[in-house]
């Protein structure tokens, strides 16, 4: 029997470049930096003072006030997202859509906001949490009220894991359309962990950078924190087509592996086998891929370690390969980050211009025999193309996407 | 960098001693010579060492930069000392 393919209808996004696909791809086409001086809620001793954070946000735009009580931010940028993501699907109007749809929403940390300042009015305030304290923290929320907003009643859950928490998330959907459990998905991921005590948590760690997050590049110092969620509706491609929905592009392939080794530090060997697999599993040769939007943090460890993983896979190919970081327009959205840079990947695809790796100075030697697309956007048709997500636990994810029609 | 080492001879041996107590290894093994491999320490065990070296000197070293080129316990004490001594400058 021939495998069910999946179909990308619908995507969404709220980050650093504001509310909205077109306004995050625009900014990582452009090469526009949504990063800024940190926003925290109450003053800490933090080192470091940039974030990439959401402009200008008025969640009473977009929600009331009974509805805000139960939304932590995270669920609130996953909401954002998933109602344009609905929308581009001819969706937003369809509930409820019941049983054979599926909600998976990636986030590493859940409403962590919620926590930090709940933990302050336990301990400092001596005051009893607020009631809906639980739920507004607990890491299904985005997911759950997602369900319940737009009537979804199959599989709903959340996907904790760290920076591929998203990739999973999406790979997960694809996974599901194609079993047959269900033939819809609204997947993606969301962060909103810019809290001062996380911030100040991710500062002990020793991994942001003070000044600018440099993918590649031999000075690079670290990666800087972000925040948001992007949002996709995934179809059975025969669904879609029975609704006379456009695919905007199609999810071909997903590869999970696991390092099983070091916490912290990234093993080149379960990066390529991550992509080995998502390769395998998209029925492509490592040559037939024109584009990589990399994990490319911008720390020491990973890039060096990214480069080796490519380098391992593509071989004398990584030549002719486009591999750009754009991480320094959106930063590190961490449970939302694979899907931000998806969401980035398809629109690449679509537009035949790959994204530029913002802020690269000198390559890094180590990261020899990449084409970063130095700070400058290209024109190139790209068939099909590859986001990568790892995470820290040693755990990776790679997504696939092809065109929707191909010529 | 062993001029350097050889220089600070007191505040190499207190890095040492954070190394071994945070890195909860033997101080006795925690030689110059030895590679932090050697010493079966991990990346959170310098997350923790480093953490412990701001407690004891006031001083805030990112695990990036040249750190993280650090081949033995001699590169390491010598960014360390680097850092410390360019602070108190």
């Amino acid at each position: 029997m021939q495998r069910r393919r999946v179909v990308v209808t619908g995507m969404g996004a709220v980050a650093a470049t504001g509310i909205g696909a077109r306004a995050l791809w625009e900014a990582a086409r452009d090469g526009r930096s949504g990063v800024g001086r940190v926003r925290l809620q109450r003053e800490v001793n933090n080192r470091v003072t940039i974030a990439a954070q959401i402009p200008d946000y008025d969640p009473t735009q977009y929600f009331d006030r009974a509805l805000l009580a139960a939304l932590d931010p995270f669920a609130q940028y996953a909401l954002i997202a998933a109602d344009e993501a609905l929308a581009e699907a001819g969706l937003a109007e369809a509930r409820p859509l019941g049983a054979r749809t599926a909600v998976i929403l990636g986030t590493g940390l859940g409403g962590s906001s919620t926590l930090d300042e709940q933990h302050r009015r336990v301990y400092i305030d001596q005051k009893r949490p607020e009631p809906l304290t639980i739920p507004r923290v607990m890491a299904n929320s985005g997911a759950s009220h997602i369900s319940t907003r737009h009537g979804v009643t199959g599989p709903v859950f959340a996907v904790a894991s760290a920076c591929a928490s998203a990739g999973q998330a999406v790979g997960l959907g694809l996974m599901l359309i194609r079993s047959g459990a269900v033939d819809r998905a609204i997947v993606g991921g969301s962060e909103a962990m810019i809290t001062a005590s996380v911030f100040s948590a991710w500062e002990g760690l020793r991994v942001l950078s003070p000044d600018r997050c440099r993918p590649f590049s031999r000075k690079r110092n670290g990666m800087v924190l972000g925040e948001g969620a992007g949002m996709f509706v995934l179809e059975a491609a025969e669904c879609a087509a029975a609704r006379g929905a456009e695919p905007l592009a199609e999810l071909a392939g997903y590869g999970t592996t696991a390092d099983a080794r070091d916490l912290l530090r990234p093993d080149p060997a379960g990066a390529a086998a991550c992509m080995r697999a998502a390769l395998a599993d998209a029925g492509l040769e490592p040559g037939e891929l024109d584009y990589i939007n990399a994990h490319g943090t911008g720390t020491v460890a990973n890039d060096s370690s990214e480069a080796e993983a490519l380098r391992q896979v593509f071989g004398n190919g990584l030549a002719r390969i486009a591999v750009s970081s754009t991480k320094p327009v959106h930063g590190h959205a961490l449970g939302a980050g694979g899907a931000l840079e998806l969401l980035i990947t398809i629109m690449a695809l679509r537009n035949g211009v790959v994204p530029p790796t913002l802020y690269c100075e000198e390559l890094d030697p180590a990261c020899d025999g990449l084409d970063v697309v130095p700070n400058t956007a290209r024109a190139k048709p790209v068939r099909a193309a590859m986001s990568n997500s790892f995470a820290f636990g040693g755990i990776n994810a790679a997504l696939i996407v092809t065109q929707a029609n191909p010529h | 960098m062993d001029n350097e080492n050889a220089e600070h001879g007191e505040l190499v041996g207190q890095i040492l001693d954070v190394i071994a107590k945070e890195g909860m290894v033997d101080r006795a093994r925690v030689t110059l010579d030895a590679t932090l491999e050697d010493l079966g320490l991990k990346s959170m065990d310098v997350v923790i060492i480093l953490s412990g070296i701001e407690e004891k000197f006031s001083v805030y070293i990112p695990i990036d930069g040249p750190l993280a080129e650090a081949k033995d316990v001699r590169e390491f004490v010598g960014h360390v000392v680097e850092q410390i001594v360019r602070k108190e400058a």
